[in-house]
């Protein structure tokens, strides 16, 4: 936000581009297996002319889907900054609109941790934070790092506001 | 803490005449209109809803007989169920707002019904008293905001309550109840020009439309009136004194209908709460805690800003709406002359001076909005495109339409764009947009739980971003305010980081 933006400190895991990278790639991978086989079964038992041209929309998509798929994981890692004091957490992304959201410790309420397998190879887990009304994630952080993230914003959201 | 309750049992009876009252129209048919008509269908339906029937009034008995409530001087305690127990118990603390209700019903037996909304998600966000006596309602009410009162006094103590240690207060000790100064209350003329601009004389028509559709289904109107019809429509002196009258009366009706629903209104607040009344034959009062106003809305209407009118309503986290019988009271008073609208609101709550003179979107905000493709008239020209309707015979519809659309959708465009303004006014947010209804929306920073910063490349293009805002309320409210130049955003990250001042924060426990 031109000039405007204060720069945040924190970035994600550098781990977080290969492990995208990978998860896009099995995604893919699953996604080209079914396509195939539903070719396979449109020229085998002859279907509709109109499925052929609908299974080629939808071929169109997944190759686009697929360039997609490899060039933003990069993008989607410069994008993401977070900073976090005792008052406020603060996160920045998003490739094509870029957002800001600065929400307050105070009304955290409550912190948690996931990892799944593959981010388990990468030793990365992603951060979510959930307040009154909505959740907001950190997406492949280093393990370590998202461990004490939690600890030290479990600590700071501990102190209420009054609620009126 | 009292001992265990049960509600009214009147309350058995009210639910009764509910029902009864809702299943109307199955009784009709069933027992009165097709009464000799043996069809096994009707035989059965007439056997089914008497089983329904008992058995709804058993249940209602059974739920009055198992449902108790106490309450002392911190909480409710709710116990209820015929065959699993639910107990519960719901702080005082949480109490967002306090509806009263006195339907037609209540009235002829003197009672009334009490709501307090908290703001817990989930089902069990009311703690509800359907039939209760005046007495009762009274004391229920005033436990609730005492128990506020003395949070409000003595801060201290009342975080030592909340632990369940020893209380020091004793409710002799209690200050006296100050008097309520009375703010508002419309005139003849007020309510003469609210029975305008609410279009309610037009509510007459679909009255007399759903009359007509449920009584011609069981008697051929239609054919009578056919006769009837042809020998009017002979003398054209007939047919204009018909439509003169139908006027007069639906003015006449719209009149009455809002002396019904707006008369007797009152608007009044001691330091603490504000309190509003309303209401003529079944009355209604709302009342809240001045800080536990989340925001304002003031909203007009194209016909209310002809008039110079305006709707004040309050947003609150608990829910505000009344129940089925429409009777919503979230707004302070729908057709508030504005400035009358902006001394109320700063008499009522001292913390929020509404500043008239807000900023402008700069002028390549509306180029931008300008160039924005519209889905809906992209998608609208496309259908029409596609099917080519022929209205009224004129075979280029398609097109005129879409212009049409199109220069409703620039309207609509260019005014929004000359509506918004915003302003940050020490701890205040002023947001003001929309087309051919504008809202300004008002809150403090204290009470914005988190806020948001967006610009896509088109925005960075133009140098513009957009700002969200989200408060408390059933459900969770949004506001936005879109392209605002970048220089804002630093002052706005800034404004709301400046919250830490202001926010009252609670011993960690």
């Amino acid at each position: 936000m031109n000039g405007q933006s204060v720069v945040l400190q924190h970035s994600l895991s550098p781990h977080a581009v290969k492990y995208w990278r990978m998860e896009e790639l099995i995604f893919n991978i699953i996604a080209f297996i079914v396509l195939a086989v539903l070719f396979y079964l449109d020229f085998r038992f002859d279907w509709y002319s109109w499925i052929f041209w609908v299974l080629v929309a939808l071929a169109i998509f997944f190759v686009i889907g697929l360039v997609w798929s490899f060039l933003s994981p990069p993008l989607t890692f410069k994008s993401w900054r977070y900073d976090l004091d005792e008052e406020f957490l603060h996160l920045q992304f998003g490739i094509w609109s870029r957002t800001e959201q600065l929400v307050p410790m105070t009304k955290i309420q409550a912190v948690s941790l996931t990892q799944g397998p593959l981010m388990r190879k990468y030793k990365l887990a992603s951060l979510s934070v959930e307040t009154m009304g909505s959740s907001h994630a950190i997406p492949a952080l280093p393990k370590e790092t998202a461990g004490e993230l939690r600890e030290r914003i479990a600590q700071f959201a501990k102190i209420k506001e009054v609620e009126q | 803490m009292t001992d265990n309750r049960r509600h009214h049992p009147a309350l058995v009876l009210f639910k009764v005449g509910k029902l009864i009252r809702n299943s109307i129209f199955i009784i009709l048919i069933l027992f009165v209109l097709q009464a000799d008509n043996d069809g096994p269908l009707l035989v059965y339906g007439r056997y089914a809803f008497l089983l329904f029937f008992v058995w709804s009034i058993v249940s209602a008995i059974l739920n009055w007989l198992t449902s108790t409530y106490a309450l002392d001087d911190q909480r409710f305690y709710l116990r209820r169920g015929i065959f699993s127990k639910t107990d519960q118990s719901i702080p005082f603390s949480k109490v967002q707002n306090i509806n009263r209700h006195t339907s037609f019903f209540h009235r002829v037996l003197g009672l009334t019904s009490i709501r307090f909304e908290t703001g817990i998600a989930g089902e069990d966000a009311t703690v509800n008293f359907e039939v209760a006596t005046k007495k009762e309602a009274t004391r229920l009410e005033s436990a609730v905001q005492e128990y506020k009162e003395m949070l409000e006094v003595e801060p201290d103590m009342a975080t030592v309550a909340e632990d369940g240690s020893e209380t020091e207060y004793v409710p002799s000790s209690r200050k006296q109840p100050e008097q309520r100064v009375i703010h508002f209350q419309p005139t003849r003329c007020d309510l003469l020009k609210a029975s305008m601009t609410s279009f309610s004389f037009l509510l007459l028509i679909p009255l007399i439309a759903s009359l007509y559709y449920n009584v011609s289904e069981f008697i051929s109107l239609e054919e009578r009136l056919d006769g009837i019809g042809t020998s009017l429509l002979g003398s054209p002196w007939i047919i204009a004194s018909g439509v003169a009258m139908i006027i007069a009366a639906s003015f006449t009706f719209g009149i009455i209908h809002t002396f019904i629903k707006y008369g007797k209104y009152e608007i009044s607040s001691d330091s603490e709460r504000i309190y509003i009344k309303k209401g003529v034959v079944s009355e209604a009062s709302f009342s809240i805690a001045k800080e536990r106003v989340q925001a304002l809305e003031i909203t007009q209407s194209f016909s209310k800003r002809v008039l110079g009118l305006a709707e004040v309503k309050l947003i609150s986290a608990g829910s505000l709406t009344m129940g089925a019988e429409d009777l919503n009271i979230s707004s302070l008073y729908p057709f508030l002359p504005k400035q009358k609208a902006y001394a109320l609101v700063a008499e009522l709550l001292p913390g929020y001076q509404i500043q008239e003179d807000m900023q402008r979107l700069p002028r390549r905000a509306l180029w931008l909005r300008m160039l924005k493709p519209s889905w809906l008239w992209l998608f609208a020209t496309a259908a029409l495109f596609y099917f080519k309707p022929n209205f009224l015979g004129i075979v280029d519809t398609w097109w005129i339409a879409s212009i049409l659309l199109l220069i409703v959708i620039f309207a609509s465009r260019i005014l929004d764009f000359l509506h918004t303004r915003y302003l940050l006014n020490d701890e205040l947010i002023q947001l003001k947009d929309g087309g051919f209804t504008s809202t300004l929306f008002v809150t403090k920073r204290e009470k914005i739980v988190e806020v948001e910063i967006t610009q896509n490349r088109i925005q960075r293009a133009f140098g513009l971003s957009s700002l969200k805002t989200v408060t408390r309320a059933r459900p969770i409210h949004t506001s936005y305010l879109e392209d605002v130049p970048d220089a804002l955003t630093g002052t706005f990250r800034l404004w709301y980081r400046g919250r830490t001042r202001e926010i009252k924060l609670d011993a960690p426990n």
